[in-house]
């Protein structure tokens, strides 16, 4: 009998109870597939696009190194357009692909697993689609925002903070509700391991989200100092960390965001849909528990290890070392585990490309556990760090491991999702082998290129001094890699819209109404009883505590509680809060771990107005701000950086790529004028740079009326301003140091009335990078402009007496 | 005197290295329980969980006999 369905037969009981009192009454369901089509499709759609977006970013390095056709690059608008450009494209790139992508491919694995292995439907169809729906507007919003140039300037959390609100609520007001309720009602008694990796994200990237995105919202800040936000408001804030501190917290979050968002979810797609497909059982289920629990415990510390020879406190990014070296054993635990699932039934993966795509997502995923803790070897990765090698691994990661498991899933489910067989195998095999030849062209070349720039970095020639003293030199080298590169993703992403065509044709064939069948189990009941505390084993003689811990080894306390999901769920966020905690309290609490240097001074007003529009650039997305302490890195840029140079930085902007060179001691190398004819347009100085140009900054005007609330936001924050912060005179300051610039300005090559441009802002900020170290300890940022910021003050207090014949002089001090 | 200035002298690079003892322990623990011999019945049961839960009443998952929607 099969039941089309009713909407109030969705759960509905059957019969009394007249079972034993171990299992309740017998019980009918109905499991919602509707939500699992829905973000099966939002997948695959925003899949394309953040491959787009990343082909798009790939093209922008090779392109500005074709030859002139009729005077003008091709296409050359897709490196100056403001909104286009690479610092803007890239953040949308990654969120796109992480967020988007594999968000929703989760979303629809855990959505068609959790129902089955709880024998429950959904708790909430509401909030299952509050859920879709409220995802897919954050996503919207991010690909709206992030081209605008709104970005709080720290990967993969560039969200500004209204989106990261609502990122919060979706998360865990809507999928987190609703997935811990469907735990509760279940009628499963043992929760599958599945399950178990599905907990440790869910609480594990809300703690993630949470703590590295608390900052303070310019709105705030605006009404805090008296005034009503405007809509910049809205669209701006500071992180409440700075420099090291920020740093650590980023790369925390970033690091754990790969393992709880782009691991854990996935390999819990992996238990539930590889044993679906392969028809058997994983092969060892105890081997899965202990992944699990590695995995849990370890991955928590090893967010360190992107910070190697950077000013962390050894003892941190040693401790992530460790800990990356560590987590490889279970990650292998757990590619052996997945691969031998597979035993004797190696001539299904010959003829099912499901089981195809699964194979290579698991021996990627191996790839990169293996490369990972290799990477964090520190003497690997002064090597590898800051260079296209970083590129390489996380593709392998994310192409090989996330990409083709959620590929898998989706042809494994698509006709049952849809209630008719797949619309084409061989398409969907085509999109197997273009997608695996896509990936292997994408991957090798970015090692190569890597190693490459990695190695002519460090590179000295017979005399002691750097064989490529130019950068650009270390850029022209790999430009070749990058086609190679943007040819792979080409391939990698003709495989996805294969993959849509055969999802398109597959649904057309569906039938005229979906069969909704009806499944019954019996209701779990709480009168159930775990099984009896076991004895212990040892001999009379032994102390209680033998005992206890013999019992205890018995593992029967295990039993008990991975039963219980909101026992469960606590003890996995204590386990991760608690190795978070320990591990970040030092940092943040004792001062030795950051030295502070009495000559290091805030920025001017004008520069972090500069420093505000480096971060909207995104150009820590080719640039590092990070002079390791390592020779060829000395000898290049200058004195390594130190943690006390950053304490007013919020956001750290340390990077993590060197697209372009090192600029952490740029300040006072090149001229004024020289800047902003490269900030205008890269080529008219170097001919073969890569570098977007940055015409609109030339244009667009700094808003001074603003300069006062960024200072007292930072203030706020910690960020000694003195009297800066009184009314008028911040915005004096600003505007005496611009006009200052665009004087120089005129003086050192032409360009004239720069004085409110954006242009001046970034170059007042680019010329104080690194400079502060090499002063006198009570050195005057504001020396050369002072005079004529009093001056402003002044006549701006005159007519105030003018109109208002009250004033309150105010104090032209300045700050130190 | 400062809470940062505080906490520097409380020694308080000690926790880390607690916690990271008792992490272990508690690991070392859970690994140790789920090689038991116990552990491997139940092991077996769970994993067939996965693909025992599809069966509905009336097995009907793929349809192919139903004509397809035509025209839309
Ligand atoms: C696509 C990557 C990319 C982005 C984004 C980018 N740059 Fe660059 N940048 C480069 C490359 C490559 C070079 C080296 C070639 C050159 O000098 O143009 C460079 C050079 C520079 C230099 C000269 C350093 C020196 O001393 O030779 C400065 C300063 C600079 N960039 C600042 C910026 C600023 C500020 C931004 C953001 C508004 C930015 N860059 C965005 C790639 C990038």
């Amino acid at each position: 009998m099969s039941t089309a369905f009713s909407a109030d037969a969705r759960n509905e009981r059957v019969g009394s109870s007249h079972e034993p009192a171990n299992s309740g009454p017998l019980e009918r369901f109905s499991y919602d597939d509707a939500i699992v089509r829905k973000f099966l499709v939002a997948m695959l759609v925003w899949g394309i696009v953040g491959m787009l977006v990343g082909l798009i970013i790939a093209l922008q390095l090779a392109l500005p190194y074709l030859p002139e056709v009729k005077g003008a690059k091709p296409l050359s608008f897709l490196y100056e357009t403001s909104w286009l450009n690479f610092g803007r494209l890239r953040p949308l790139h990654t969120n796109a692909v992480i967020f988007a992508f594999a968000g929703n491919a989760i979303f629809a694995g855990i959505y068609y697993s959790t129902q089955r292995l709880c024998k429950a439907r959904m708790w909430s169809d509401k909030l299952s689609s509050l859920h879709f729906w409220g995802w897919q507007a954050i996503i919207v919003s991010a690909a709206i925002t992030l081209p605008l140039g709104i970005t709080q300037g720290k990967e993969y959390a560039e969200l500004e903070w209204p989106i990261d609100l609502a990122i919060a609520v979706v998360w865990l007001g809507f999928f987190g509700t609703n997935f811990l309720m469907t735990l509760v009602k279940r009628r499963e008694r043992h929760m599958y391991v599945a399950l178990w990796f599905y907990i440790a994200s869910l609480v594990t990237v809300t703690i993630l989200h949470v703590f590295n995105n608390l900052s303070l919202p310019y709105a705030l800040a605006q009404v805090l100092s008296g005034n009503t936000p405007t809509k910049e408001g809205f669209v701006k804030s500071w992180p409440v960390y700075a420099g090291v501190q920020d740093a650590f917290m980023q790369w925390w979050y970033g690091h754990n965001a790969v393992a709880f968002f782009l691991t854990t979810p996935f390999l819990g797609l992996m238990y539930y849909f590889l044993p679906k497909a392969a028809e058997r059982p994983v092969y060892s289920y105890r081997l899965s528990i202990v992944h699990f629990w590695s995995l849990v415990f370890m991955y928590i510390w090893a967010g360190p290890h992107h910070l190697h020879y950077t000013s962390l406190p050894a003892w941190a990014s040693t401790l992530g070392m460790l800990f990356s070296v560590m987590l490889w054993m279970p990650s292998w635990g757990g590619m052996i585990n997945g691969l031998l699932t597979l035993r004797g039934a190696w001539q299904k993966v010959s003829q099912d490309p499901v089981l195809k795509f699964f194979v290579i997502a698991i021996t990627f995923y191996g790839m990169a556990t293996f490369e990972g803790p290799m990477l964090s070897i520190k003497s690997v990765n002064s090597l590898s760090h800051y260079t296209d090698w970083t590129i390489a691994h996380v593709h392998s990661g994310a192409l090989g491991w996330n990409g083709f498991l959620a590929f898998g899933m989706m042809y494994w489910l698509l006709p049952r999702l849809f209630q008719t067989p797949l619309w084409s195998k061989k398409l969907m095999a085509a999109h197997f082998w273009i997608g695996t030849i896509g990936m292997v062209m994408y991957v090798i070349p970015m090692y190569a290129a890597g190693i490459t720039q990695g190695l002519m970095w460090r590179a000295f020639d017979e005399s002691g001094s750097l064989q490529y003293n130019d950068f650009v030199q270390t850029v022209n080298a790999i430009v070749p890699f990058y086609w190679l590169r943007a040819l792979g993703g080409t391939l990698y992403l003709a495989g996805a819209v294969f993959g849509a065509v055969n999802m398109f044709m597959t649904w057309k064939a569906r039938p005229a109404a979906y069969e909704v069948p009806v499944h019954s189990a019996p209701a779990l009941t709480p009168f159930y009883s775990d099984p009896p505390r076991p004895a212990s084993r040892l001999g009379e003689g032994n102390l209680a505590i033998g005992h206890d811990a013999d019992v205890f080894v018995q593992g029967w306390w295990h039993r008990v509680w991975e039963r219980k999901p909101i026992k469960f769920t606590l003890l996995t966020l204590l386990a991760v809060l608690l190795a978070s905690l320990f591990e970040m309290i030092p940092t943040f609490l004792i001062k030795s771990n950051v030295p502070t240097i009495a000559s290091v001074k805030p920025y001017t007003p004008l520069e972090l107005h500069g420093r505000d529009v480096y971060i909207a650039e995104g150009c820590y997305n080719c640039h590092s701000q990070m002079i390791r302490p390592i020779w060829a890195e000395t000898k290049r840029y200058g004195e390594y950086s130190k943690g006390g140079e950053s304490v007013y930085d919020h956001p750290f902007q340390w990077g993590s790529r060197r697209i372009g060179p090192d600029l952490a001691r740029e300040g006072g190398i090149k001229s004024h004028d020289w800047h902003v004819r490269h900030f205008e347009n890269p080529r008219q100085l170097i001919a073969q740079s890569i570098m977007p140009s940055y015409k609109h900054l030339l244009e667009s005007k700094i808003d001074f009326k603003d300069t006062e609330t960024r200072v007292r936001a930072m203030a706020m924050l910690g960020v000694p301003y003195g009297e800066m912060v009184k009314e008028g005179v911040a915005s004096a300051y600003a505007q005496a140091q611009a006009e200052q610039i665009a004087a120089d300005l005129v003086q050192q090559g032409g360009y004239e009335d720069m004085q409110d441009k954006k242009v001046i802002a970034l170059t007042a900020y680019i010329q104080r990078l690194g400079i502060d170290i090499s002063k006198p300890d009570d050195w005057d940022p504001y020396e050369k402009f002072r005079d004529r910021a009093t001056k402003i003050l002044a006549a701006r207090n005159g007519e105030a007496d003018k109109v208002a014949s009250s004033t309150t002089k105010v104090n032209s001090g300045g700050a130190k | 005197m400062s809470l940062t200035q505080l906490m520097s002298q409380a020694g308080l690079w000690i926790f880390p290295a607690i916690a990271l003892v008792l992490f272990l322990a508690v690991f070392v623990a859970v690994v140790a329980r789920t090689f038991t011999k116990r552990s491997r019945k139940e092991g077996e049961e769970a994993a067939q969980l996965p693909l025992a839960d599809d069966a509905p009443l009336a097995p009907a998952p793929i349809n192919t006999s139903r004509p397809a929607r035509t025209s839309r």
